[in-house]
């Protein structure tokens, strides 16, 4: 059984490193970075405790709508995925994920305290 | 010729003139006159009163010299005056006649109609009626309003009978239209005190004149009573002239007398006092000569049964009498109806008063007694009469109960009574500790105390001694309220603590201060593990740049191009601002700047973006631009 687990996972990195271009590896990696600071603010939460409660969601909020807009600018600037957005060119794409951060940030900085 | 129904108002007058207040008048309006004006309210208002001036000849002598013939005014006061003291004439001439006559015309005011035709009257001049009520119904028209009526109500009782009054008594329901009903119990004109009695004195003036009833409602003029006499000290001369002058008119005109009864002294009989006086007099407290008092029903508050009836009052001394202890009544209060009769004009002939029954109350059969709790040991009970003490004192431990039993009668009938306050007092000598207790009554009236040590302990703090008994009776309908020193009565109690200090001084001495808790801030982590973590937090960046440099992320294809300098600026300078917002600014400040650096930043950034897309473009197929670009021309 592990077996099976451990060769989908060992084909699945092969096929990760050829295929994907390198702005998406790009992306991926800044999608990586998010998830982690997002984990270890979490595991603090965890084991200090949640003072003050306010910082700790605006910081968690922060790592997950970075984590969500990333994910969205690159569905939306994969090639492959060029037919469902015909309408949307990358550059539109990466404006738009700009334009949600500047409100996402506001936000945060608003509820940080 | 007028009889009016015996008509019961639910009203009775709540003020009038005491002997007092009668005096008081009079020495107002006695005060030394300095003009013919104040002389003649003075002399015409205690004349009014049945009273007269200090000095007659003085006050004649007063009114020659003053007396001006060419004024109206002057003429009507002297006149009016002079009438009102014996033998004191004031001289006349032609002149002073055609002056007077031709006052009355329908161009001068009412007053100067009023006071020329009341002189005219007073100095035997003969006058023509009609041309008067001409002249005073053409004013009227003219000068609508309370007072101008009013006196013109009093000019027409100057009249002879015979002219035509009718249009002028019709002005009396008008005026009486226009007051004002204050709750129910006043009545009154807006203008004031002196305009509503100058009003009633009108009406009731020209009502005899005319032998016509006023057409005022009983409760009517019960509220003008309460209206005119509820002022007890009054401003000027004038206005303790028209007060003067509505006390006279309502108690002797032909029609409507309202009548006080009033009691003398407190309402209250007993043994010793078994006679209710009673007082029936008119507004200025003087007796009312053919009244006959009869008490319609006395019904007792409690019970509500009636105890006499339809029983008539006796007259002595002009003073009402009754003696209400022979129909033996239990003491407490009763409500009297009592009605005033013989007299047709009377109003408000129908009161309500409360009376007292009071009585003295006997302690009788005081048993005292001390009970074992489970009954093994005989009760030891004494017999205490009032007003001696017990002999022995008496010991109550936890064990036992403290017993007492008495009965309270009537001591003049031997009536079982319950007053209101039935106290049992334990006073101990030595701590000054008083305890009150409530003795209560069975069904037959027998009382009943009993002090279970041990149950009440808490409220002698048991604190153990000698506490002094006293037994407390009182009631408003008892003339001999008691408090008996009974006995003395010594309680043991279980777990007595050391003397405390007592709980009275206590109570008033200032109490420990408070201090105020701030909310406490919670527990910080320790700076150590803070510090750690945010280290911590922040080295995936590191991880990411390193990512990066693998991945051969760089930033050669950067151009220098205005637009994206300025592009990346903006965006700098956003990422800046929300620091500053952090630390400095708030939500509206904050909003300013980002729509000022926002919009640059989207200009800039189109602009960029545009040209990297163009780019991009032109890469990858040049061909299919250029074509769609002639395609659209």
């Amino acid at each position: 059984m592990s077996n099976s687990v451990i060769s989908v996972i060992s084909r699945f990195l092969e096929e990760y490193t050829t295929k994907t271009s390198n702005k998406l590896k790009v992306v991926d990696a800044y999608l990586f970075y998010i998830l982690l600071t997002g984990a270890l603010q979490f595991l603090y939460c965890l084991l200090v405790g949640t003072f003050p409660f306010n910082s700790f969601l605006a910081g968690f909020i922060s790592c997950v709508g970075a984590f969500i807009l990333g994910v969205c600018l690159r569905i939306q600037i994969n090639p492959d995925n060029k037919g469902d957005f015909l309408s949307i060119s990358q550059e539109r794409a990466f404006a738009d994920f700009l334009l949600a951060h500047t409100v996402l940030h506001l936000v945060v900085i608003n509820f940080i305290g | 010729m007028h009889v009016s129904p015996q008509v019961c108002s639910a009203l009775t007058p709540s003020h009038h003139l005491s002997l007092s207040d009668v005096e008081r008048l009079k020495g107002l309006l006695s005060q030394p006159f300095t003009d013919l004006a104040s002389a003649y309210y003075s002399i015409v208002g205690l004349s009014k009163l049945g009273a007269a001036v200090a000095d007659e000849n003085d006050a004649c002598q007063f009114l020659k010299a003053q007396l001006d013939p060419m004024s109206v005014d002057s003429l009507f006061f002297a006149a009016e005056a002079s009438q009102a003291i014996a033998d004191c004439e004031v001289s006349i001439s032609n002149e002073t006649r055609d002056i007077l006559l031709a006052a009355v015309s329908e161009d001068s005011t009412v007053t100067q109609i009023f006071r020329a035709v009341s002189a005219l009257s007073s100095l035997g001049l003969p006058l023509a009626s009609q041309e008067v009520v001409a002249a005073l119904v053409a004013r009227i028209a003219k000068e609508d309003n309370v007072l101008a009526i009013t006196t013109a109500l009093q000019t027409a009782t100057r009249l002879s009978q015979q002219a035509e009054l009718g249009g002028i008594l019709e002005e009396i329901e008008d005026l009486a239209a226009r007051l004002d009903d204050l709750g129910g119990v006043y009545l009154q004109f807006e203008e004031g005190l002196e305009a509503t009695a100058l009003f009633v004195t009108a009406a009731y003036t020209l009502s005899d004149h005319a032998d016509t009833e006023p057409p005022l409602k009983e409760d009517q003029v019960i509220q003008l009573v309460n209206s005119v006499f509820s002022k007890k000290s009054w401003d000027s001369r004038s206005e303790a002239f028209s007060v003067a002058c509505a006390a006279a008119a309502l108690s002797s005109n032909r029609f409507h007398v309202p009548v006080i009864v009033s009691t003398q002294g407190p309402a209250t009989v007993s043994h010793s006092q078994p006679i209710l006086h009673l007082l029936v007099t008119d507004i200025l407290s003087n007796p009312l000569a053919s009244a006959n008092l009869l008490v319609e029903s006395a019904q007792a508050v409690a019970s509500k049964s009636v105890v006499l009836s339809q029983a008539p009052f006796s007259l002595r001394d002009g003073i009402f009498e009754l003696n209400f202890m022979a129909s033996q009544p239990a003491s407490g209060y009763y409500q009297f109806t009592v009605a005033v009769t013989g007299d047709s004009r009377l109003v408000a002939n129908q009161v309500e008063l409360k009376v007292k029954v009071s009585t003295e109350v006997a302690v009788t059969n005081m048993d005292l007694s001390v009970v074992d709790k489970d009954q093994s040991i005989g009760t030891k009970t004494s017999r205490v009469d009032y007003p001696f003490k017990a002999k022995g004192s008496f010991t109550a431990d936890s064990h036992q109960n403290f017993a007492m039993n008495f009965q309270l009668v009537d001591a003049n009938t031997g009536v079982e009574l319950t007053p209101h306050q039935t106290f049992v007092r334990f006073h101990n000598q030595k701590t000054g500790q008083e305890v009150v207790f409530v003795a209560e009554p069975d069904s037959k009236n027998l009382y009943k105390f009993e002090l279970d040590t041990a149950e009440r302990k808490s409220e002698f703090d048991s604190m153990s001694g000698t506490y002094v008994l006293h037994l407390i009776v009182g009631d408003a309908t008892l003339e001999n309220p008691i408090l008996w020193n009974v006995a003395d009565v010594v309680l043991k109690f279980l777990d007595e603590e050391a003397p405390a200090a007592i709980q009275s001084k206590t109570l008033y001495m200032p109490k420990p201060d408070i201090q105020h808790l701030f909310r406490e801030p919670e527990k910080k982590p320790p700076t150590v593990v803070s510090n750690t973590f945010t280290a911590l937090v922040l080295s995936p960046f590191l991880l990411l740049l390193i990512l990066w440099f693998k991945l051969g992320a760089n930033i050669s294809n950067f151009s220098l191009s205005p637009s994206s300098v300025l592009f990346h600026v903006g965006h700098a300078c956003m990422l800046g601002l929300m620091y500053v917002y952090w630390t400095h600014l708030n939500m509206f400040q904050t909003l300013k700047y980002l729509a000022i650096i926002g919009s640059l930043t989207f200009l800039a950034g189109n602009r960029m973006l545009a040209q990297k897309a163009v780019k991009r473009y032109g890469q990858s197929s040049t061909l299919t631009f250029f074509t769609r670009r002639t395609c659209e021309n």
